[in-house]
């Protein structure tokens, strides 16, 4: 690994100078048009109090998502994990429609978050209910869960009348309503999870290889699936409750992460940190400052997709 | 015994859900000694492999070192036993040397980056299981004998006293499957505990000191291997047929299958057959003919002759004589009396001297039409006369008289239907 550090500690150095140039940039940056250096009395209120926030809560909301797939992927052993597997996505879906067709919009992202966390607790206790279980039965439930969940979604989408076009914007995602205190929360979580999961980048490896290979290996792996898990779920829950349910960043930058630096977790938990948080910020700029603010998953995909192909074509299949 | 076990299990029960696979197995395991765990497919191998890890719920009791294996901590149990699974997926592209230096986790913080000390443990490991020239290549363009080769290096690299390996050498070819099991035996001579589940029996019984034999999660049969691998004990507990023996090359037990037969089918079940051979022409011959259901004899032998340990083996009856000295007339008369009673005669070609003349000679007595020559193929009767030319002349006569001839033992096989039928 002497050989790869050389790689990865400029790799990650770069994506950290990165980031903080796209935040600057992308703060400056708006449909307002304010460049980096003005007098006028609102451009310090707009940077400061309307897309710094936003910009931040972007940040940390890719960041997490990105971080939560990374776990997800590696727990599962699964490349087509995604954060939203167990079923948080649609949870949380469910939650945001209730409250948007029965409280008028009220309360949106406290029930999106109830929701998210509701459906891991289901998922957790229907799988867990024989003691010993696999990740796949985890898997499994949770897909069957995000079904069930998506249905009722559905359901309400097709009974809603004039809130039909609030809930399918909150479906795909995006930064319109972002406050202060969403930033601060968000990193209140991405800092201490963030941390934990970083922390647990080598169980993070041996659970990749199985959970037996983990025990083998002198990792606790019963308690280290229980603690990415919690990790991600609070990751994902708050993601979905700031900005909805957004696409692809949890499942692609993970990808990137791991072509570009290898898949020892240790280095793909920093990088999909830095890498998610840029992918959305600049998402959003470019739909905010662009596009008349059209729902940023849209954006994620569009942008995202073409440079993940062509990192695949480049690569070949290394994951 | 004193001294303390590496591993202690009493009354050990182990399973998946409410099922218990490992049914009350007691046994235990001393430093320096290399143990085969064998037994059907199914029986609970890899089950009591695995609760001895501590990867399967086990209950009852089991000591590692001594100690009850639920006081240890994972990062401890990870230092002291090591584990070489059958397979395991490679969901990504780790290299080589990446997964082998997980075997450090348990003696490194995870606060703390891999010392230089444990990259040389996990290259010297790599070394020893000869695929240090893959280290930085990626686990998914592996072959499976490579992979599992990397396995056994991580276990190698955790530097525990006790390891365990499920089938090590499934996806080896012969000459890796000796290295490995050679590098194992050292281990064990060096003071290492070796445990490993086996389904090649003769690979099991040349490496290891001991073999537990299991079935159904039970324990029949714990020993040397020549005490555990009988014809009878694997009769019992995987229903096949072998014939064991001791393998000249290694003093160690050997077995063979005797192909199994299906009585039903075949029209030679009840043919009588008497092989005449000598020298070891009949070895292969007696096999093949057992396998094919047939119920065979051989004729005179003497003791030192390879068609002998061949019959002994096979529990062919014979008519033994001692080595180097005239055939008695006893024994004659003996072979004579056989000889009436058989269905057919396959006279195997046979170095013929004036010795065991007198064999051939009887054969002049009956009839012809019941005798069947095998003479190898581009071979002649002189090359097998010893006795001056009245050998080769004995065997001319056989056929001259109307004795048929074949190259082959399929050959042999269509005479024999043909005349049977």
């Amino acid at each position: 690994m002497i050989p790869a550090l050389t790689r990865t500690i400029p790799l990650i150095i770069g994506l950290a100078v990165a980031a903080v140039v796209t935040i600057v940039l992308c703060t400056f940056i708006g449909p307002a048009g304010f460049g980096f250096v003005s007098t006028a009395p609102s451009a310090a209120d707009i940077v400061g109090s309307i897309r710094l926030p936003r910009v931040l809560a972007a940040f940390f909301v890719g960041a997490s998502l990105a971080v939560a797939g990374a776990a997800m992927q590696a727990l599962f052993r699964n490349p087509m994990a995604d954060p939203y597997i167990l079923g948080t996505s649609s949870g949380g879906a469910l939650g945001a429609s209730l409250a948007i067709v029965f409280l008028g919009g009220l309360f949106v992202p406290v029930f999106a978050w109830a929701g998210a966390v509701a459906a891991i607790l289901i998922v957790w206790s229907i799988a867990g209910r024989k003691g010993v279980i696999s990740v796949e039965t985890l898997l499994l439930t949770g897909i069957a869960v995000s079904f069930f969940f998506s249905a009722v979604v559905s359901f309400l989408i097709a009974v809603a009348g004039e809130n039909v076009h609030q809930i399918l914007f909150w479906l795909m995602g995006g930064f319109w309503n972002a406050s202060p205190s969403d930033a601060i929360l968000s990193a209140c979580i991405l800092v201490p999870a963030g941390l934990l999961l970083f922390f647990m980048g080598r169980d993070l490896n041996a659970l990749s290889l199985g959970e037996e290979t983990a025990a083998h290996l002198g990792i606790d792996a019963t308690r280290a699936r229980w603690t990415v898990l919690g990790a991600s779920t609070l990751l994902v829950a708050g993601a979905v409750s700031i900005a909805g349910s957004i696409g692809f960043v949890g499942l692609v930058i993970p990808h990137i992460a791991r072509m570009l630096l290898g898949p020892d977790n240790r280095v793909v938990i920093p990088a999909c940190i830095l890498a998610g948080g840029i992918l959305l910020v600049i998402s959003d700029t470019i739909t905010r400052t662009f596009l008349s603010d059209l729902p940023v998953g849209i954006i994620t995909a569009f942008i995202g997709a073409p440079f993940f192909i062509w990192l695949i074509h480049k690569r070949g299949e290394t994951l | 015994m004193t001294g303390q076990y590496s591993i202690n299990a009493e009354d050990l029960h182990a399973g998946y859900g409410t099922q218990d696979i490992v049914k009350s197995i007691s046994c235990s395991f001393s430093p320096g000694t290399f143990t085969g765990i064998i037994g059907p497919n199914g029986s609970g191998k890899t089950t009591l492999l695995k609760a001895f890890s501590r990867v399967i719920p086990a209950s009852g009791i089991l000591e590692l070192d001594g100690k009850a294996v639920s006081d240890f901590t994972p990062a401890e149990l990870g230092m002291a036993l090591g584990f070489v699974p059958q397979d395991e997926g490679r969901p990504f592209s780790y290299t080589v040397l990446q997964v082998v230096l997980m075997a450090r986790y348990a003696r490194t913080s995870r606060f703390a980056a891999l010392m230089p000390a444990d990259y040389a443990r996990c290259r010297r490991a790599l070394e020893d299981t000869g695929v240090a020239h893959l280290a930085d290549r990626s686990i998914r363009t592996l072959s499976g004998g490579e992979w599992q080769r990397v396995l056994i290096a991580r276990a190698l690299a955790q530097d525990t006293n006790v390891l365990l390996l499920d089938e090590p050498t499934s996806h080896l070819d012969l000459s890796h499957q000796s290295d490995i099991l050679t590098l194992m035996r050292d281990l064990a001579a060096s003071g290492a505990t070796i445990i490993g589940v086996f389904h090649d029996l003769n690979l099991a019984a040349l490496y290891c000191d001991r073999l537990i034999m299991i079935k159904n999660g039970q324990m029949v049969a714990d020993g040397t291997p020549d005490k555990v691998l009988t014809p009878e004990k694997i009769r019992e507990v995987y229903s096949a047929e072998v014939v064991t023996s001791c393998h000249p090359a290694t003093g160690r037990t050997f077995l063979m299958p005797v192909t199994a037969i299906n009585g039903n089918v075949s029209p030679l079940k009840s043919l009588n057959v008497q092989v005449i051979s000598g020298g070891g022409s009949g070895s292969g011959l007696l096999y093949f003919l057992t396998g094919r259901g047939l119920s065979v004899s051989a004729g005179i032998l003497a003791t030192t002759d390879t068609d002998y340990i061949t019959a002994k083996a096979l529990e062919i009856p014979c008519i033994p004589v001692l080595p180097f000295s005239q055939i008695p007339v006893h024994s004659l008369e003996k072979l004579k009396a056989m000889l009436a009673q058989a269905d057919r005669v396959v006279l195997s070609v046979h170095p013929v001297g004036a010795g065991n003349l007198p064999v051939l000679l009887a054969l002049r007595d009956m009839d012809p039409a019941r005798i069947i020559i095998h003479l190898p193929e581009g071979r002649e009767f002189a090359s097998y006369d010893f006795a001056k030319g009245t050998a080769a002349a004995a065997y001319q006569d056989l056929c001259a008289a109307g004795a048929r001839c074949t190259t082959s033992y399929v050959g042999i096989l269509g005479l024999l239907l043909t005349a049977s039928s």
